[in-house]
């Protein structure tokens, strides 16, 4: 039952992500795990990409005890912004840490900086986890703004972006950069489980 | 307008000032991408730029690694240090991808304690006379000659000027400075300290007035979380951009510089 | 008169070597005080501390003039010391200026490109050259007593070190001179310049010390008039006073005494 799940949200997630430039996801937080045990098999299984993924919602540890085989993975980078704010003090080479959720400049910075020393062969794709993490710790505007540049500069030197938001914690106003900035909007229902 | 005429219009812009700039000569590039293009191609060469910044805020990483993008093109630099001994200096440019050591064996990035200099000149520590300072301009301007350099770095100005015990002395020793190594179309960035969260430009209020550039280091909180900033605030000879960017230091990049987004404050 | 000669035997005082002003201090300095002198300018209070130094084995510790200025001009007055040493810090002090400004390398010298190459080379070797410190005249100053035990000693004047020292620092090394000099039973006299060092200063100066004198000068009309006025002896209340004094050939000359208390 639940494999049927994933695997579908697998193929929503494939079918999106290899079409779009942008693809923003809105999903309840009861889905969250499901979506994260989809997206992270899914880019396991594509050697043809490379990742970078933003962790917002949980720090870089709790990621890999939960998909051990993703610190193993060589076309992955992590940009951890939530585990120096939390006083984590843990190193890890595949894991780039940023002091705080609030230095978006700077997660502008490394993100660009580790996908300008990836070739040309791999199709690129960020994954931010999640949009409505980072207005936690953002005024609204300014995330707006963030989102807005970034996928400006990604779509320049042709980056996919994957942005997810939790529904519970959406507001008008991630509603609307969400669908103002997306190539395309998934939206997860618990009625379509 | 799709994304790729946008980046031909950049290009253009560029290229605009560029022209412009020939005129005179080609811009000294500081090998940091984003200050390049803001400044229209890199500092006009021969200027002398203040770079005003409160202590910590990366100006002595910023000239450091001017001079090293200088070195990776030919143009020897010299580093002219008054409040750090140099096993200090070199031990934190140690933590840096940007310094490499074969570069000051080289000969291509010098870097020399003013203090010792002066106290070789027989000159007071704490204050310098009339005859001192002109004494110590002839010097650096020898030692400038000397090396050849096209790049030249005083860290701190403002140590300097402490020395210097008028502001007629202080207006007459920039000026002087700055005169004599445009003429050897030498590019100078002066530090400046200046105390945390003041806008104020120099120690002394006449620094900012003589120098040709200003480019100030400084930080905006956002929730109680400095980020740092940097901003062209004046060039002579270039149509700069004013707009303040968020700045970062990495060991592995350096400086690195990105709009700054605005928050509602 | 006959009291004060009965006094001057006394073994308790020392004679400032100027009859009235022995006078006025009813028998000399009580041995182990400590007096400031305190003196306006144009009060003369360099020609008062020369004739002070006249009676007793004297220490004269001079940092403006040289022993050579000093003793020249004892010798105008026609005084003859008893005994007197010296302690000349004007001397060591123009020596240690005059050796650094011959230590500065002509800028014409350095100019030439095998020193300038040699400058580069020390300048980036990053080693600070030992500096040789300067020499530390305070310390030359409290060392001076140890090995002449001198009943008196005349510092003329604290100005100097001020000049080149904190305050803090300069009444430190006084604390330890004024303790030395009631072991020695000895008196100290320390010259200062009135009403350039701080009110706050003065104030700690005329606290420290046991005893305090101010040569004060008044313009009166055309002509000035001068006074010395006894501000504090300390446990001697009545010795307060005041005098009007001139200054002729043969030195201070001490006019009229007037009590205060």
């Amino acid at each position: 039952m639940s494999n049927t799940l994933i695997d579908g949200l697998k193929e929503r997630v494939s079918q999106a992500i290899t079409i779009n430039t942008s693809v923003g996801v809105i999903l309840p937080s009861s889905n969250y795990s499901d979506m994260m045990q989809a997206l992270f098999e899914y880019m396991s299984s594509r050697n043809d990409h490379f990742w970078v993924y933003l962790a917002i919602s949980k720090p870089y540890e709790n990621i890999v005890k939960q998909f051990e085989y993703a610190s193993q993975m060589t076309n992955i980078r992590f940009i951890d912004c939530v585990s120096r704010a939390a006083g984590i003090t843990n190193k890890d080479p595949n894991c780039i840490y940023i002091e705080s959720p609030s230095y978006l400049e700077k997660i502008i910075i490394e993100i660009m900086n580790i996908f300008k020393e990836v070739g040309d062969q791999l199709q690129k794709t960020l994954i931010i986890d999640s949009l409505t993490s980072l207005s936690i710790y953002n005024d609204n505007a300014l995330v707006t703004e963030f989102f807005t540049h970034l996928i400006n500069r990604t779509r320049l030197k042709d980056i996919h972006t994957f942005s997810l938001a939790i529904e519970e914690e959406m507001d008008d106003y991630i509603n609307k950069i969400m669908y103002l900035r997306s190539n395309k909007i998934i939206k997860l229902r618990e009625s379509f489980i | 307008m799709t994304n790729s005429e946008s980046y031909v219009y950049n290009q253009n812009r560029i290229g605009l000032n560029e022209n412009e700039n020939a005129k005179s000569s080609c811009p000294c590039i500081t090998g940091i991408d984003e200050l390049d293009q803001k400044l229209g191609g890199g500092l006009p060469s021969g200027n002398t730029v203040l770079l005003v910044g409160s202590s910590g805020s990366g100006k002595t990483t910023l000239s450091m690694q001017f001079l090293t993008n200088g070195a990776k093109i030919g143009e020897r630099g010299v580093f002219f240090t008054i409040t750090e001994p140099l096993f200090k200096l070199t031990k934190n440019l140690e933590k840096f991808d940007f310094y490499d050591k074969k570069m000051i064996e080289s000969g291509m990035v010098n870097l020399i304690d003013l203090r010792i200099i002066s106290e070789r000149l027989g000159l007071d520590a704490e204050k310098y006379t009339v005859e001192d300072a002109s004494a110590l301009l002839e010097i650096l301007k020898d030692i400038a000659d000397e090396l050849d350099v096209k790049r030249l770095i005083i860290d701190s100005i403002t140590a300097l000027c402490y020395r210097l015990q008028t502001k007629e002395m202080i207006r007459d020793f920039i000026f002087k400075l700055g005169s004599s190594l445009a003429s050897m179309n030498c590019t100078t960035i002066l530090t400046s300290e200046v105390p945390p969260n003041e806008v104020k430009y120099s120690q002394y209020g006449i620094e900012e007035f003589i120098a040709d550039g200003i480019i100030f280091l400084g930080d905006v909180d956002r929730k109680g979380d400095l980020i740092r900033t940097l901003q062209v605030i004046k060039m002579r000879g270039t149509n700069h951009s004013r707009t303040k960017s968020a700045m970062s230091i990495s060991s592995k990049n350096g400086i690195e510089l990105t709009p700054l987004l605005k928050s509602r404050v | 008169m006959d009291l004060v000669k009965v006094q001057l035997t006394n073994s308790e005082f020392l004679s400032t070597g100027i009859e009235k002003l022995d006078n006025l201090l009813e028998g000399g300095i009580l041995k182990g005080f400590t007096t400031l002198i305190l003196g306006s300018p144009g009060s003369s209070i360099e020609i008062l501390s020369k004739q002070l130094a006249v009676k007793g084995k004297v220490l004269y510790v001079t940092t403006d003039e040289t022993e050579q200025e000093v003793m020249d001009a004892i010798t105008r007055f026609g005084w003859k010391p008893e005994h007197i040493e010296f302690t000349d810090i004007a001397t060591k002090y123009s020596k240690s200026v005059l050796s650094r400004e011959k230590k500065r390398v002509s800028i014409y010298e350095q100019r030439s490109k095998l020193k300038l190459k040699e400058l580069i080379e020390i300048g980036s070797s990053g080693v600070m050259p030992a500096v040789k410190a300067q020499e530390d005249f305070l310390a030359i100053f409290s060392n001076s007593a140890k090995t002449t035990s001198p009943e008196k000693i005349i510092l003329n004047s604290l100005d100097f070190f001020l000049s080149m020292y904190s305050q803090e620092e300069v009444l430190r090394t006084l604390h330890a001179a004024k303790v030395a000099n009631i072991e020695r039973a000895g008196v100290l006299f320390i010259i200062m310049t009135k009403g350039i060092h701080g009110e706050v200063f003065e104030r700690k100066m005329e606290g420290m010390a046991d005893c305090v004198l101010e040569l004060n000068v008044i313009q009166k009309g055309s002509t000035f008039e001068r006074f010395l006025a006894v501000k504090k002896m300390r446990n001697y209340a009545k010795k307060i006073g005041i005098a009007r004094y001139a200054i002729d050939s043969d030195g201070f000359v001490l006019e009229m005494i007037e009590r205060i208390m």
